[in-house]
């Protein structure tokens, strides 16, 4: 089969991946001169796509055609019949649309030191140069172009980037750091990140500004907190600034004859697939999302595309693979009441971490609640409702639930038949037959072995469902969220069994006889699959024969990795990595060094 | 008649756009009227509307809101403050010093005469320590450039 790619950004060559893999021949198709899309204008994350682009680039059946996009298409059979602009003409069985998200330019707030988040990215990026020499206070402002009745989507990645821009600021320079926010709405650990941040001493403040008045050596904000207006100076301003659909979806959607929704990405039929036959569609074809939701709709395209999904599924099921739980419910409040208030708020970043859920659950419940005539309250330290949930919560305000926004230092107090916002200039009273708090659910949470809890960032990034070689994690148990996701999972998850199934792997190898178990491979070892066992062996020293238990390293093969940390550090060569063939046959650099 | 039903009937407003407000706070960055007072937040009055609680003619904003509009241009849902306002000065029989200047001016004269409109005006802006942000609220027109328009 003979598959066309759209784009050849990390959910592209994802969906590349697991069609090479599977036998099929791809074509990614990219309309700039250089993979990678938005990603790679990230610095940081350059190395990441190139690493993971390398891995396929020399395979034989992988064709990139760059600096071209689709003049025209006709329908041939079961296929496309597809001419670019630069002539080439040929004939695709599928197609997968990775068309990618465009940033907003917001020209009207830009200037030389109100920046963008990318243009501030290529400025603290090493490769540039030294810092600029006034950087000591930098703004950071959330929901730039993004959240607006212009573009109602949020783009659920900003947040994100803001707190690693603040990450790879301080990496390089000691500048006093202000972050104006909304909502902070960040990714399961990225809580420990704000919780790091703040105790180092970066300002979080909740309200927003678009008061920036530029002059030579800084900029003036305007900022309204605590009851009254503040102006600062900041030496950088960057602006948060939100991702929209692709400009060019509408024109792919009327050559392959899919739809485009009100909002301008590609409508589902089903998850992944869009209305149009042998169509499908990933990462920001979909809706705004960040690398690791790109990478796992990537894979589940590519399954899509080549396999029957169904049957995968079916089978995965079978053998176990695939692993979810059921999600706790709401406990609505019962009997004749005439108002509820619902306080989503926490200060632990470890439940923090389930306010992506909790948000989109208690919105539902307070929307259910509002429409029978009951005066809702929605109390607010951070809301956490992504891309298409923003949607969802702005019918809520739009129906009349209450939201009030709980500024830094204000704070919630339960009352008698009611609650009180205090703090930070504001009083106010409210009366509340029934609360419902964030803390009485954090308990279901607690012991699960929840995916984006238990596994660091990058292997989050690079392998979005595995929890080991025998269970992927999809659905409530990889991050909870909103339903619409975990159909995208389990597909997903399907073409991550298919990339790890027949991929061959050396595990290191352990001389029992000479292992004196010291227990330093097992503290080195990053995914935790060396545990030390205590095997009974016959000793005779000086005299009659006896029984000893003799601590011995024993690897679990199902989470080894094979990266050869263990080999590496054994102190005494025990363990082993098997070699490995020679990829690159003739490598001059290798032979003049022999 | 509960101040939010009158400023619905007043302008084109319905309940929800009243309530669809993120709570940004953005209104109250850019408000001309804070050049004065320093605590005026468009978004408090706005809410307190909604919640159903009366807002009196001493509120900075009721008194003093020039109806630039600079609020509705930053706002990501473009809510419509100063009509809003208008209402309430309606409601509550509020009149600014410009407003009496511009009536004044059409039942003496039958049409807007500047002469008379500052004459009106310009002692209320010096008693009231206007004069001093002048060249700053001239600056601000630069705000009322079509979208997209740099300012440099």
């Amino acid at each position: 089969m003979n598959v066309l790619i759209i784009g050849g950004g990390i959910s592209g060559v994802s969906a590349a991946k697991v069609v090479l893999k599977e036998g099929h021949s791809a074509v990614i198709l990219e309309s700039t001169p250089e993979l990678g899309g938005t990603m790679a204008r990230i610095a940081n994350c350059r190395i990441g796509f190139k690493t993971f682009y390398d891995e396929i680039k020399d395979d034989p059946r992988l064709r990139v055609v760059r600096g071209a996009s689709i003049a025209d298409v006709k329908k041939a059979g079961d296929g496309f019949s597809v001419t670019l602009t630069n002539g080439e003409a040929s004939g695709f069985d599928r197609v997968i649309v990775a068309a990618g998200l465009s940033p907003y330019d917001p020209v009207e707030y830009k200037g030389k030191r109100v920046l963008t988040s990318l243009e501030y990215d290529a400025k603290i990026d090493q490769r540039n140069g030294e810092l600029p020499e006034d950087f000591e206070k930098i703004g950071f402002f959330l929901c730039v172009g993004s959240r607006s009745k212009e573009y109602p989507l949020c783009s659920s990645v900003c947040c994100s980037y803001t707190i690693r821009e603040v990450k790879w600021t301080l990496q390089r320079a000691k500048p006093e750091i202000a972050v104006f926010y909304n909502d902070l709405r960040l990714f399961g650990q990225e809580f420990y990140l704000e919780k790091i941040y703040r105790d180092a001493g970066v300002r979080f403040v909740r309200a927003n500004s678009r008061y920036f008045e530029e002059d030579e050596t800084g900029v003036t904000v305007r900022y309204f907190v605590d009851g009254e207006l503040k102006e600062e100076r900041f030496n950088y301003v960057v602006l948060a600034i939100g991702l929209r659909p692709n400009p060019g979806m509408k024109d792919l959607g009327a050559l392959f004859g899919f739809s485009v929704n009100e909002y301008g990405f590609a409508a589902e039929r089903s998850p992944l697939a869009t209305d149009a036959d042998g169509v499908f569609a990933c990462g920001g074809a979909l809706e705004p999302m960040n690398i690791k939701d790109s990478i796992l709709t990537g894979f589940g395209a590519g399954v899509l595309a080549v396999r029957d999904a169904e049957a995968l599924i079916a089978e995965g099921r079978d053998q176990g693979l695939l692993r979810d739980e059921d999600p706790p419910g709401i406990t609505m409040p019962q009997g004749t009441f005439s108002s509820c208030a619902f306080y989503l708020g926490t200060d632990d970043p470890g439940e923090a971490m389930f306010y992506e859920y909790m948000s989109a659950r208690f919105i539902e419940a307070a929307r259910t609640l509002n429409e029978a005539g009951k005066t809702v309250y929605v109390v607010t330290k951070n809301i956490v409702m992504p891309s298409y949930d923003e949607v969802t919560f702005e019918k809520a305000r739009r129906e009349g639930v209450v939201i009030i926004n709980l500024e830094e230092n204000q704070s919630f107090v339960p009352q008698n038949g009611g609650f009180a916002v205090t703090g930070g200039g504001k009083d106010l009273a409210f009366d509340a037959d029934h609360i419902i708090y964030f803390k009485d659910y954090a308990g279901s949470f607690a012991g699960r072995e929840f995916l984006s809890v238990h596994r660091s960032e990058p292997q989050l990034r690079w392998n979005p469902t595995r929890w080991s070689r025998k269970k992927y994690h999809v659905g409530f148990l990889r991050h909870p969220r909103d339903k619409r996701w975990k159909p995208r999972e389990i597909l997903g998850a399907v073409g991550e069994i298919i990339l790890d199934r027949e991929e061959e792997r050396l595990y290191p190898t352990i001389e029992e006889e000479r292992c004196s178990g010291c227990g330093s491979c097992m503290d080195a070892c990053p995914q935790k699959a060396i545990e030390i066992k205590v095997a009974d062996t016959e000793v005779s020293v000086f005299g009659p024969i006896s029984n000893t238990g003799i601590p011995k390293a024993h690897i679990n093969e199902d989470s080894c990795v094979a990266c050869g940390l263990c080999a590496s550090t054994c102190p005494s060569d025990v363990i082993k990595l098997p070699e490995q063939e020679q990829k690159i046959p003739n490598c001059t650099a290798i032979d003049n060094r022999r | 008649m509960p101040q939010i039903d009158h400023a619905i009937e007043l302008t084109d407003y319905r309940r929800q756009d009243f309530s669809v407000c993120l709570g940004c706070k953005i209104c109250a960055s850019v408000c001309t009227v804070n050049d004065i007072t320093g605590n005026t937040n468009p978004q408090d009055m706005l809410q307190r509307i909604f919640l159903g609680k009366d807002i009196s003619a001493d509120e900075p904003l009721v008194r003093s809101c020039t109806g630039c509009y600079r609020c509705t241009g930053a706002c990501p849902w473009e809510i419509r403050i100063p009509d809003v306002i208008r209402a309430l000065r309606h409601e509550l029989n509020v009149e600014s010093p410009f407003e009496k200047a511009f009536k004044g001016s059409v039942s003496l004269f039958g049409r807007v005469y500047e002469p008379y409109v500052l004459m009106k005006a310009v002692p209320f802006l010096i008693r009231g320590g206007y004069m001093q942000h002048v060249t700053r609220w001239m600056e601000y027109m630069g705000f009322h450039l079509p979208h997209r328009v740099k300012r440099t």
